[in-house]
């Protein structure tokens, strides 16, 4: 069965709850654009838009870009793909912590893992310098998105295939490769394109490499050649690559849709790995997460002598602010997400299912830009920092937390709204009786992600909080920038350990698509 | 776990965040002063808002201390000093913040041009202040100093071939040099520093010659460098002396304070001296205390927490600190801060333009 979410409304739907709904659509998703119209507005009122600009910095800048998305993309699929598949359909021993240690990468911060790699390098005597480092890094960082989808695919998806592989005795690796990889390829190529899009935004850790890209072009024109023509012109660059990358998740998982539906229900028994199989599965699960959470653990256990600790009531100050504004921001940003899903499922007008899908560019937009657009909005308005700082993390994260959301209203059949309808409920009560609670798995990890994302944010929270509103991230890059370590130890463990609490949160889901 | 457990009251949990979040993101609130009060009012229960490109627990220590001399509350936000200036710009009008303390000649000249200071009148700073450390229109002042030496492994390199930064150009240290890549902004203004006593000319062979003489890929910090030169892998450097002393007074942790005891810093002849420095704000709304709290950072009390917290000078003399006594001595040379920053375009062109990545 086949759905076809984007062209279908509940019967019962009267025009004036459309019309609220397409009213909420119109205003969230203006409150999305606003920030990237607003830096084009600026551009073309302050210089002019024919001076708009790449020049040859800009060129070299695009190029490492594109090099560390290809390269992160292939890396990462291969990793993601390797990790997804070992865990969900092979049976070895450690299997199901090594699957829930794929999640660490998420709780780590990038820049985190790029200046713990410099700082345990140069002790070594090793130059971490350079593109490869960066593609390593960012590998790491990212492949879990890979690893979430694939192996989402790979438990639920071609039963009666790989049963019918199993019988014409095809080993594991066969069944992967004749039949469960091509069948993955849409949900990897969606993983591929969430990481391609995290590679994008990436400033922290880029600069710590010595990587010129996008990201920080823009930031180095923008705020230290006071070029914004030359920022916007770049930041119109990112938003295209980062518009082809959704444009591709978007289309995989709906291919990926349709080779799914129709295969779930009982689980295959996995294949049981012995030997030296066992040991290179254990080997390759193992390793990802272990550099990942290792490498800030070992520079923590080598730089114990260098800590110098804040007070008690200083760092529960900071703990305090990233987690409330981790918690409202999740918040904030899944009831955005909720509203522009179910418009797009139920209101089949172009405008709005484009304007759903626009909605989620924010992600396109690197976080000191769509900060400075939020100051150029917010400044005249006098709105608070605050308040610009949470619009600011709805717009960055929405395609995060939407994105599950999107996906888990298409498995909802539309005969499931046709029968609530039939039965006389209104559009609410679908929402709150039939909705809602099929959806809570998608909203929790879409919070989890947003949550996770929100505490490890540097940008945003960078140059919009108000006064004395330093957050845990903040502090660490601040130390970490003054090439201050020990000082940043402590601040950085508990963003580590918030992240994997977090992240752990998401385990349940992950056993959900396990045996 | 089921998910079904992890199901949360939604309305109780909102409504207890959004009044913890009310409570964290208005507390503090206090009257301001009003524009135009004058240095005479008695600023007690007024607050001053601060925005710092300056990182540092003890600079906190020093706004309290403030504080408890004044009854001024000082309400502090610090970040990038590139990303501060851009907020401020940006806040035109709206801006609560009364001082920008931003870090190097450069960014303080920048600040300056895009009109983000308001000049102060103040005999007390007139004093304390160098004439050549501060804004000639009063719009900025000068708080600590920090050098850009030469730091030399002696294994690799006889300390006293390094004479003048001219000397780093000297092709006997082919493949012994090692620099920070032209994005830091210290390099920026050494650059425009050479630029001003030796000229264009003069300024890019030299750049050229050591950028002809480095044996590794830019650094993007400085620590990683010194470690480098310590180490060996690397005979001579460039680095403030603070990322020296740092490592030497052990907050880096042993291993970074055997390294670095390894080293001699080396003061080119005359040396290259920037500065952190700090300026009311156009649109401040209390001006006056502003100019209480720089009056207090520019004294010699202030001055000397200032520069403490980061191993850097004060604006005279060498201070009490005893790590830099160790490294000697250094004779300024005569290029003002004022003069540095207005150089730094064409420094930054002229390392482009000659492989100072």
């Amino acid at each position: 069965m086949i759905a076809e979410p984007a062209a279908w409304g509940p019967s019962g739907q009267t025009l004036p709850q459309r019309s609220l709904l397409s009213a909420g659509v119109l205003v969230l998703s203006g409150l999305a654009l606003l920030p990237v119209l607003a830096l084009v507005a600026f551009a073309a009122v302050d210089g002019g838009l024919d001076r708009l600009t790449l020049g040859h910095e800009g060129a070299a800048q695009i190029r490492n870009t594109l090099l560390l998305v290809a390269s992160v993309g292939v890396l990462g699929a291969a990793l993601g793909t390797a990790t997804g598949w070992l865990t969900a359909n092979c049976q070895f021993p450690g299997r199901r912590w090594l699957r829930i240690a794929q999640l660490l990468p998420l709780a780590t911060p990038t820049y985190l893992l790029a200046a713990t790699a410099i700082d345990l390098g140069s002790r070594l005597s090793w130059r971490v310098h350079g593109l490869g480092w960066a593609v390593a890094v960012l590998t790491l960082a990212t492949y879990s998105y890979v690893f979430l989808l694939s192996t989402e695919s790979f438990a639920v998806s071609g039963k009666r295939q790989l049963e019918a592989c199993r019988s014409l005795g095809i080993g594991p690796w066969g069944s992967f490769r004749r039949v469960a990889l091509p069948m993955a390829l849409p949900a990897i190529g969606a993983g591929i394109a969430l990481s391609g899009m995290e590679v994008v935004n990436e400033l922290g850790a880029v600069e710590l490499l010595g990587v010129p890209t996008l990201s920080s072009g823009i930031l180095q024109r923008w705020q230290n050649q006071g070029d914004p023509q030359g920022a916007v012109a770049l930041a119109l660059v990112a938003l295209v690559i980062v518009s082809l990358l959704v444009g591709a998740e978007r289309l995989l998982r709906r291919r990926s849709r349709r080779w799914l539906l129709g295969s779930r229900g009982d689980r295959l028994a996995p294949w049981t790995l012995h030997g030296w199989r066992a040991l290179v599965a254990q080997l390759l699960t193992a390793l990802p997460p272990l550099a990942t959470l290792g490498l800030p653990l070992l520079w923590t256990a080598m730089s114990w002598d260098q800590l110098q600790g804040e007070s008690v009531a200083e760092l529960a100050g900071l703990s305090g602010r990233t987690l409330l504004l981790a918690l409202v921001a999740a918040g904030m940003t899944m009831a955005v997400g909720l509203v522009l899903a179910i418009a797009r499922r139920w209101i089949p007008q172009p405008l709005i299912q484009q304007l759903t899908f626009v909605a989620g560019m924010g992600y396109a937009v690197p976080g000191t830009v769509l900060a400075l657009a939020l100051m150029l909005l917010g400044g005249p308005l006098g709105l608070s920092p605050l308040l610009l700082l949470l619009w600011g993390y709805s717009d960055r994260f929405l395609a995060v937390g939407k994105g599950g959301l999107d996906a888990g209203l298409e498995r909802i059949p539309p005969s499931v709204d046709e029968a609530a309808t039939g039965l006389g409920c209104s559009w609410i009560q679908v929402l709150g009786r039939v909705h809602l609670p099929l959806l809570r798995g998608p909203l929790l990890v879409g919070a989890l992600l947003v949550f996770v994302d929100t505490v490890k944010e540097l940008p945003l929270t960078f140059a919009l909080r108000p006064f004395d509103f330093d957050t845990l991230a903040v502090r660490v890059y601040q130390y970490a920038g003054d090439e201050r370590v020990g000082a940043a130890l402590i601040p950085a463990l508990l963003i580590l350990a918030l992240g994997l609490v977090a992240s752990l949160a998401l385990v349940p889901s992950l056993d959900e698509t396990s045996s | 776990m089921s998910l079904q457990r992890l199901r949360l009251p939604a309305r109780s949990c909102l409504a207890l965040l959004l009044t913890a979040f009310a409570a964290v993101g208005c507390g503090g609130q206090q009257p301001r002063a009003t524009e135009g009060d004058g240095g005479n009012r008695d600023l007690a229960g007024t607050e001053v808002g601060v925005y710092s490109g300056r990182h540092y627990n003890t600079d906190k220590e020093l706004y309290r201390e403030f504080t408890r001399r004044t009854g001024i509350k000082v309400n502090l936000l610090e970040a990038k000093d590139d990303a501060l200036i851009e907020r401020l710009r940006t806040e035109g009008q709206n801006t609560p913040a009364d001082l920008l303390v931003l870090v190097d000649a450069a960014r303080l000249d920048k600040a300056t041009r895009m009109n983000l200071f308001q000049p102060s009148d103040s005999a007390e700073l007139d004093k304390d202040v160098p004439a050549n450390l501060r804004d000639s229109q009063g719009r900025w002042f000068g708080l600590t100093r920090r050098v850009r030496a030469a730091i030399v492994n002696p294994d690799q390199v006889d300390p006293s071939t390094i004479r003048t930064y001219a000397d780093l150009a000297n092709p006997a240290l082919k493949g012994k040099l090692c620099l920070r890549n032209s994005k830091s902004v210290y390099n920026q203004s050494l650059v425009a520093d050479q630029l001003i006593q030796r000229g264009n000319a003069a300024t890019r062979d030299w750049v050229k010659g050591m950028v002809a003489n480095t044996s590794q890929p830019f650094f993007t910090s400085d620590t990683p460098l010194a470690r480098a030169v310590a180490k060996g892998d690397c005979g001579v450097g460039v680095v403030n002396t603070y990322y020296v002393a740092r490592m030497l007074s052990g907050d880096n942790g042993a291993e970074d304070k055997t390294l670095a005891s390894g080293l001699k810093v080396v003061f080119p002849d005359p040396a290259h001296v920037n500065i952190s420095g700090a300026g009311v704000t156009r649109y401040a709304s209390n001006p006056a205390g502003a100019l209480r709290l720089l009056e207090f950072l520019a004294s010699p009390t202030g001055g000397k927490g200032y520069a403490e917290a980061n191993n850097e000078y004060p604006l005279t003399g060498y201070g009490d600190n005893a790590l830099l006594k160790d490294f000697g001595t250094f004779r300024a040379d005569d290029v003002s801060a004022e003069q540095m920053g207005a150089k730094n375009k064409e420094a930054v062109e002229l390392m482009q333009a000659n492989g100072w990545q």
